[in-house]
């Protein structure tokens, strides 16, 4: 009797251990599928930035300097290995496009030229789509370590070496800042 | 709040079992009346069908009935609803030369991505003025969003990102299945119903179908009842969830409750699909269980400060930028006159950038004046070498392979009011595709010289007695009409409409219509300063 009760018990710890097991490769799978699409989305703004700057070079012939910051700022992402760095070069990529964009509204024969407009619009869609892409990957993220950190699971994650900690895709320091709309209305309210 | 809308889809709704449920138990309370007059007249003496009252085996035959006919009928209008939402709304796929469908589209595909993509999510646009903007989802699982030509042309990007992400919130929450399904009940077809009714100019003999038709969305609102207001809540904060601009979005629902949203024009009893209800309800502004079962949607008031309180905000803040400017899609570009002087030394114009690199006499040598202003040779102007270089372009460019209906040059593509027309070089005519022109009316891009404001006022004043003295005349005139540039046949010469009385050809085979030089410009101007006939006998 005791003997039955004993291998119950074994049974039941095995396929406890097992839903767990799989519930984190599951989430881990998630995650290394978000992180894909934050792959794609990335090459894709890699590919367009090159015809926006040459459709824009001739225009902007006084913001050399702002054009060379972004072509750099697009080799140091394509080249970079590893999420804490490729977040860091990404992320500077995004501030040199801003700057970009910024200094383009200063150009009116450029907002007037349909295929630059169009080629914005696209780069604009695509930094949406790598900031929506981040947002569920850190979600997801976020999901896969509190499973892996919660009790009894970090006792099944550290007895598997597959399951690491990932690592957040850090917004860049600009996007932390609150926007300057928001400040004037909290100013407004103030007074 | 579920981590992911990965999550939030896999959701299920127990609402659908409810409307199938209240359609049996409709359709059993009918047959049971049917069936009554049967029984009643036992008593009497006269028997028809069995002893009174009837056995448990009638009410059961009865009730299999009514379940097979229920079911039936659920399942043809809930299989193909969103088809046939957007046949009744007329709603279009975006046109892929429209730079603001293609914004639209890139946003749908930004949203979904923010959703985990594991819905395909198609976009509509519904050609009216009107802003409201609906979700649909049937059994089938084809999604969409589809909004008006009127709220696509007026708001900025991150106000259309906000909406989109509402309506496909509505779509992974699972919610949005439910409203369809009791939309496609009753509504759906008592809206085809009133379509046909005026398509058919009000028919006597179609009257009992609008009996039915009325019938059935009063059936319709008692489904209503079982459709919570609170999702609308619970769209709003996950837009905001999936877009962290909460801002955008009270934006976008203050302008929407300020706007005529399509009563009239997005069929009765679908309101619940749309994002603001297209009537103005006085029990949707109103809380309490009475307003909560009847109304489909919460007190917008109460969406919008709801939605400032996580933007920290006020009202006051947020009507002081809606007034500093309407949304991004605005941008100022100006539209510069251009005057030349033609082979027989006579001053020609004005002409836009486009229509003077298209006049075929412009050479380098050409006198031309921008604005009226310093006179120079075009060689010598910084115009010179857009114009040569737009020339050269223009060479090597196909052209349409219309040609103008006027005078018979070809007409080239033209982007206006970021969509694609067809300009005349010569007359300045401009053909446009009849399902363009109310997105051309609502776009603001083009700013009125006061050269056009002019020609409206005088227009507006001409066509009024041309108006009258064609119907006195009506037999009389003999009027040269134009030929359709796409099948040549006759087109009609008719007004707008009769309180925006700017003259235009239709060609009804072909769904397009020209306009003269600048009557496009006028007829825009004439709508946006609502300067509409007042003359009694229109």
């Amino acid at each position: 009797m005791i003997g039955w009760i004993l291998l119950g018990a074994v049974v039941l710890f095995v396929l406890w251990v097992i839903i767990i097991f799989n519930s984190l490769i599951s989430l881990r799978n998630n995650v290394q599928n978000a992180w894909k699409q934050i792959d794609v989305q990335l090459k894709r703004r890699h590919d367009l930035i090159p015809n926006l700057v040459s459709s824009v070079r001739g225009a902007m012939e006084f913001e050399q300097d702002t054009l060379e910051k972004v072509i750099n700022a697009r080799a140091k992402a394509v080249s970079s290995v590893g999420t804490r760095d490729r977040a860091g070069a990404e992320n500077m990529l995004t501030q040199t496009l801003g700057k970009l964009f910024a200094v383009m509204e200063n150009y009116p024969d450029l907002k007037s030229n349909v295929n630059i407009m169009q080629l914005q619009e696209e780069l604009t869609s695509t930094e949406n789509k790598v900031g929506f892409s981040r947002q569920l990957y850190n979600d997801l993220v976020a999901n896969y370590r509190t499973r892996q950190e919660v009790f009894p699971n970090n006792i099944i994650a550290s007895l598997f070496s597959g399951f690491q900690k990932e690592e957040y895709f850090e917004a860049a320091p600009a996007e932390r800042l609150v926007p300057p709309v928001n400040i004037n209305i909290r100013k407004r309210q103030t007074c | 709040m579920p981590i992911t809308f990965i999550d939030i889809e896999r959701q299920k709704s127990w609402r659908i079992i409810i409307f199938l449920s209240v359609l049996i138990a409709l359709y059993f309370m009918i047959s049971i009346v049917i069936v009554a007059p049967f029984y009643l007249t036992f008593p009497l003496g006269i028997s028809f069908h069995g002893p009174f009252p009837p056995g448990p085996s009638t009410f059961i035959k009865v009730f299999i009935f009514s379940i097979v006919i229920a079911s039936i009928h659920f399942c043809l209008s809930s299989l193909n609803a969103v088809e046939y939402i957007k046949k009744g709304l007329g709603a279009i796929e975006p046109d892929k030369e429209d730079e603001i469908h293609r914004q639209l589209v890139n946003i749908v595909d930004e949203i979904q991505i923010a959703a985990g993509g594991k819905v395909k999510i198609q976009c509509l646009v519904i050609p009216t003025l009107s802003v409201n903007a609906l979700s649909a989802v049937d059994l089938r699982g084809r999604a969409i969003i589809a909004i008006t030509e009127g709220l696509l042309s007026r708001l900025s990007r991150p106000q259309l990102e906000t909406v989109v992400a509402h309506e496909a919130y509505h779509i992974l929450s699972g919610d949005c299945l439910e409203t369809t399904a009791a939309a496609s009940l009753f509504a759906i077809p008592s809206s085809a119903i009133d379509k046909a009714g005026a398509a058919s100019e009000g028919r006597i003999f179609l009257a009992p179908a609008f009996l039915f038709a009325w019938l059935m969305v009063k059936v319709s609102y008692i489904l209503n009842m079982f459709v919570s207001r609170e999702r609308e809540y619970r769209a709003d904060a996950g837009a905001v969830r999936m877009t962290r601009n909460p801002l955008a979005l009270a934006e976008v629902l203050y302008m929407l409750s300020r706007h005529w949203k399509g009563a009239g024009c997005i069929g009765a009893g679908i309101e619940m699909l749309c994002i603001m209800n297209t009537s103005d309800s006085a029990l949707d502004e109103s809380e309490g269980w009475l307003a909560d079962l009847m109304s489909t949607h919460p007190p917008v008031n109460k969406r919008i400060k709801i939605l400032l309180n996580m933007a920290r905000a006020g009202l006051s803040a947020l009507k002081d930028r809606l007034k500093e400017g309407p949304g991004g899609n605005f941008t100022e570009t100006s539209r510069e006159l251009f005057y030349a002087l033609d082979n027989k030394y006579q001053w020609q114009g004005p002409f836009t950038m486009t229509e003077l690199a298209l006049l075929p006499w412009l050479s380098a040598d050409t006198w031309t004046s921008n604005n009226g202003d310093a006179v120079a040779k075009a060689s010598q102007t910084p115009l010179a070498e857009v114009i040569f270089t737009k020339r050269f372009a223009d060479d090597r460019r196909a052209v349409s392979g219309y040609l103008c209906p006027s005078c018979r040059h070809p007409l080239t593509p033209e982007t206006y009011e970021k969509t694609k027309i067809y300009r005349c070089g010569f007359c300045g005519g401009a053909l446009v595709d009849d399902v363009k022109l109310p997105r051309i009316i609502v776009r603001k891009d083009v700013r009125y010289s006061e050269r056009i404001t002019a020609l409206s006022r005088m227009t507006l004043s001409e066509n009024q007695l041309k108006t009258i003295n064609r119907n006195k005349n009506r037999s009389a005139g003999a009027v040269n009409l134009l030929h359709c540039p796409k099948c040549g046949s006759r087109m009609n010469r008719t007004f707008y409409s009769m309180a925006y009385p700017v003259e235009l050809d239709r060609c009804s085979y072909c769904g397009l219509s020209w306009f003269e030089n600048d009557e496009l410009e006028i007829l825009q101007c004439m709508i946006d300063n609502r300067m509409a006939s007042t003359n009694p006998s229109l």
